[in-house]
């Protein structure tokens, strides 16, 4: 078991290098130069020069990166923002509980959504409930999530003179309020999700359905209840479960729009803001972070396998 | 005697009827105002060129002298110059140096490192000398040889030529803040938000970043009685639409940093919430097709004034800006009202080349100049502009089109159109709109001297030249009116650039936003300082 841990570590610092590597190519490959991007057309040749001398961007572009990588291997510090000049790390960890909450609530709610829908139109297949049910699913997957939140947000505001928009406040700070400001988001967000899920949960749920196991189930006069809730439902959650890990990235990149409407201070905008700004450590420290929570979820939930399933030995 | 009286009478009851709106209009001290409005990329006024960063920290700081506001101004674009911390200054008889005499006793906010102590004349040059160091905006002090503390509250600045722009400049809040010395020492630069210590009508209270940054009135603020507000709060909320949302439901006074909304806003918000005041303003702003004047075909002026006559500018004015925009759009601005020459006191052939729309005549120029068969062109431009931009570029390819010219749309990503086409490096053709600036000179010096980066057309005309060297050397208003009108006739019909119709902006609060006017000089400090709510 040490020595399996000791190799995924050692697997995983190659990947992070290569991550290093590729974010901070392609960041430097990016049309147009952080420097000119900030006078916008207005400095002229000393001011540009004097600009990137203090931002140590007239450096060789391979010190630039051992700069970056060292300040993180040796004394974790991820870089300053070029624009704000303020620690990223400082940033990043003050708004990535924002967008782990919103992506949080976000499943739960296209999970609850999706599969209960997903179970009634199986459990009531070609009655007019299903034919909701799949009018739903068809509508939540062609409507785009960030019109959606557009007409949330602009609809109510003009025949209610009310908006779901607030000033963001943390969940630690204030609880109840955090969740009233996360909700609508949540609920806008997790809806047109829970679209795919109802129908990956209505298909398995009918297959599942036609199993013998089940036919025997209902011989032995089970309720319909008991047979769906606690025989047919367990296995029919398996390709669900696989589907909300295959969308876990949308939940995050989506989060971007999401949290410019609604005003979230969250990591998605953080990085897209730094994108357009051309703010290459901002970028960089950011996907190297996410990359490295990546590559550390995945060593986890390898080594929970061992827990969950005694049959699994790691060598 | 009888007649005395009842002209006594009458004007005392006309005084008073014109005083009654005043009186109830008194302002009222109180109330905090909300700003729904993007974040600042920065906060240090020297290390970007932002108007958001400019707009926030303008709340905040002072500078020598400054643009009028409120009941002050008389325009949005009157920009003569009034004391700020400089409470008086000379000017040499040769223009060259300048001679401010600051306020005694004003002092910066009561905040560590700086707890309130004087703004002395060494502030100033500390933050003058920062300026011309580090800001992207320091061309505009070029011609400065000198900026020296003569005493505590004397400060001399010398020119090596006479430069009639530079009081405009030292007004600008995007150049000229005045800043203290500790705080950069202690915190590196102002980008942190306990750095953003000046003399302004507001102190910064806090900054939760990415959620709102709250300012206080400044108690100790050298203007009497000012600002009427007990405070501004601007809520960061990066989307347009959510911006106007929170305008209809009463969470924001004002949707933007300047209340600005788009002629398609402003129409949809009078009729949804027609409470809101939506005030038009022909605010400065100016669009152009420029081109590589050095290279063929546009350095044949026949295929410049035929792209010129192949634009309808007023079949654009009223498709896209409900008939409400300015066509006479350049070379200088519609709303620089001080320094336009009206198109009318153009000879009517030259006219016609700046604003005239004749496809006929066009074609037969570009015949004449060989170029019968028409020909192709890429046309570069960042797309991401407000509306009506993306019409624009669609709508200027379809109109050279019908002239022979076919117009390749090459849009660009935004790093890379600031950092080569917005600095003249481009092929053959680009469109775009121009900064905002609140001086003349950056119009026509700007856009039209040799070998600048801002010369986006190129033009390299000797004649030109020395008239534009000229007019920013001319100290005298009325002689520099008098260069500047030779200019524009001058350009009338050289078309080096192509102009566009400039849109109003629309500004909209609640009717209980008192005092609230726009002002094109970027500064939001003076503009708060003289707001008030009526609630």
């Amino acid at each position: 078991m040490k020595r399996y841990i000791l190799r995924r570590v050692g697997l995983a610092i190659p990947t992070l290098f290569l991550v290093s590597v590729i974010v901070f190519g392609m960041m430097r490959l990016m049309p147009g130069d952080v420097v000119t991007r900030m006078v916008e057309g207005h400095g002229y040749a000393p001011t540009l020069d004097a600009l990137r001398r203090d931002l140590g961007l007239d450096r060789p572009v391979h010190v630039q990166y051992l700069d970056w990588v060292g300040g993180i291997v040796l004394r974790g510090d991820f870089g300053r923002s070029y624009w704000t000049r303020q620690p990223i790390l400082d940033e990043f960890l003050r708004r990535f509980p924002v967008t782990l909450e919103l992506a949080a609530l976000t499943i739960l709610v296209s999970v609850v959504i999706g599969v209960v829908i997903g179970i009634v139109s199986a459990t009531r297949q070609d009655t007019a409930a299903d034919y909701l049910g799949r009018v739903f699913a068809i509508l939540a997957l062609s409507v785009p999530y960030f019109g959606l939140a557009v007409l949330v947000v602009v609809l109510p505001s003009i025949y209610f003179k009310w908006t779901p928009v607030w000033t963001y406040v943390g969940i630690t700070r204030d609880p109840l309020e955090n969740l009233k400001i996360m909700l609508v988001p949540a609920l806008v967000f997790g809806v047109t999700r829970a679209g795919p899920i109802m129908r990956i949960m209505r298909s398995a749920l009918l297959d599942v359905l036609r199993q013998d196991y089940i036919r025997t189930a209902w011989s032995k006069g089970l309720s319909e209840r008991t047979i769906v809730l606690r025989h047919a439902l367990k296995n029919a959650l398996i390709p669900v479960i696989t589907l909300i890990g295959l969308q876990m990235p949308l939940y995050i990149g989506g989060s971007v729009i999401i949290e410019a409407i609604f005003r979230l201070p969250g990591i998605g905008l953080f990085f897209f803001e730094a994108l357009t700004k051309l703010d290459y450590p901002v970028v960089q420290s950011v996907n190297f972070i996410v990359a490295a929570l990546v590559v550390g979820l995945n060593l986890a939930i390898d080594l929970s396998y061992a827990f969950l399933d005694p049959r699994i030995r790691y060598r | 005697m009888r007649r005395l009286t009842i002209f006594v009478l009458v004007s005392a009851v006309t005084a008073l009827a014109a005083a009654a709106p005043a009186l109830a209009q008194t302002p009222k001290r109180g109330g905090v105002l909300r700003v729904a409005e993007r974040e600042a990329p920065s906060l240090d006024p020297h290390l970007s060129i932002s108007f958001l960063t400019h707009s926030y920290v303008s709340l905040v700081y002072s500078q020598l002298v400054r643009f009028p506001n409120g009941p002050e101004q008389k325009s949005p674009t009157d920009f003569s110059i009034l004391p700020d911390l400089a409470e008086k200054w000379t000017v040499s008889r040769d223009g060259k140096t300048y001679t401010f005499n600051l306020r005694k006793g004003v002092r910066f906010h009561n905040k560590p490192p700086v707890n309130g102590r004087e703004v002395v004349a060494e502030d100033v040059k500390y933050s003058l000398e920062r300026f011309v160091a580090k800001s992207g905006f320091n061309t505009r002090f070029e011609p400065v040889v000198g900026i020296e503390a003569v005493d505590r509250h004397t400060v001399r600045i010398t020119l090596k030529e006479p430069y009639a722009p530079f009081l405009n400049h030292l007004a600008n809040p995007s150049f000229c803040v005045i800043l203290p010395r500790e705080a950069e020492e202690k915190f590196k630069d102002f980008n942190h938000p306990d750095a953003l210590i000046g003399t302004g009508p507001f102190v910064l209270k806090s900054y939760d970043k990415g959620v709102r940054v709250v300012f206080d009135r400044n108690p100790d603020y050298f203007m009497k009685g000012l600002p009427y507000l007990d405070g501004v709060v601007i809520d960061i909320t990066p989307d347009a639409a959510a911006r106007l949302s929170v305008l209809r439901a009463g969470k924001a006074e004002l949707p933007h940093i300047w209340g600005w909304i788009s002629p398609e806003e402003a129409k949809s918000l009078k009729k949804t919430s027609p409470e809101m005041v939506v005030q038009p303003y022909q605010v400065i702003g100016q669009g152009f097709i420029y081109m590589r004047t050095d290279q063929p075909p546009f350095n044949d002026v026949r295929v410049r004034r035929a792209l010129s006559l192949a634009i309808d500018r007023k079949a654009w004015n009223d498709a896209l800006l409900f008939g409400e925009g300015c066509i006479d759009a350049g070379p200088v601005p519609c709303a620089l009202k001080e320094w336009k020459l009206d198109a009318s006191a153009l000879d009517p052939a030259q006219a016609k080349a700046l604003l005239g729309y004749d496809p006929t005549e066009a074609k037969r120029l570009l015949t004449e100049a060989g170029l019968g068969k028409g020909f192709t062109t890429p046309m570069f431009h960042w797309p991401g502009y407000v509306p009506p931009w993306r019409s624009y570029y669609e709508l200027a390819a379809d109109n050279l089109g019908k002239i022979g010219v076919t117009v390749e749309l090459k849009p660009e990503e935004y790093g890379k159109y600031i950092s080569t086409t917005q600095l003249g490096k481009y092929e053959k053709m680009a469109m775009g709109p121009s900064t905002p600036f609140t001086e003349v000179d950056d119009f026509l010096y700007g856009r039209y001297a040799a070998e600048l980066p801002t010369n986006l057309s190129h033009v390299a005309d000797a004649e030109l030249h020395k008239m534009l060297v000229a007019q920013r050397r001319e100290m005298d208003p009325k002689k520099r009116k008098q260069i500047v009108d030779d200019i524009q006739r001058y350009l009338a019909d050289k078309a080096y650039y192509i102009y566009v119709p400039q849109w109003p902006q629309y500004v909209a609060h609640p009717p209980y936003v008192k005092g609230f006017q726009h002002h094109d000089g970027y500064g939001l400090g003076m503009r708060l300082a003289y707001t008030w709510l009526d609630k």
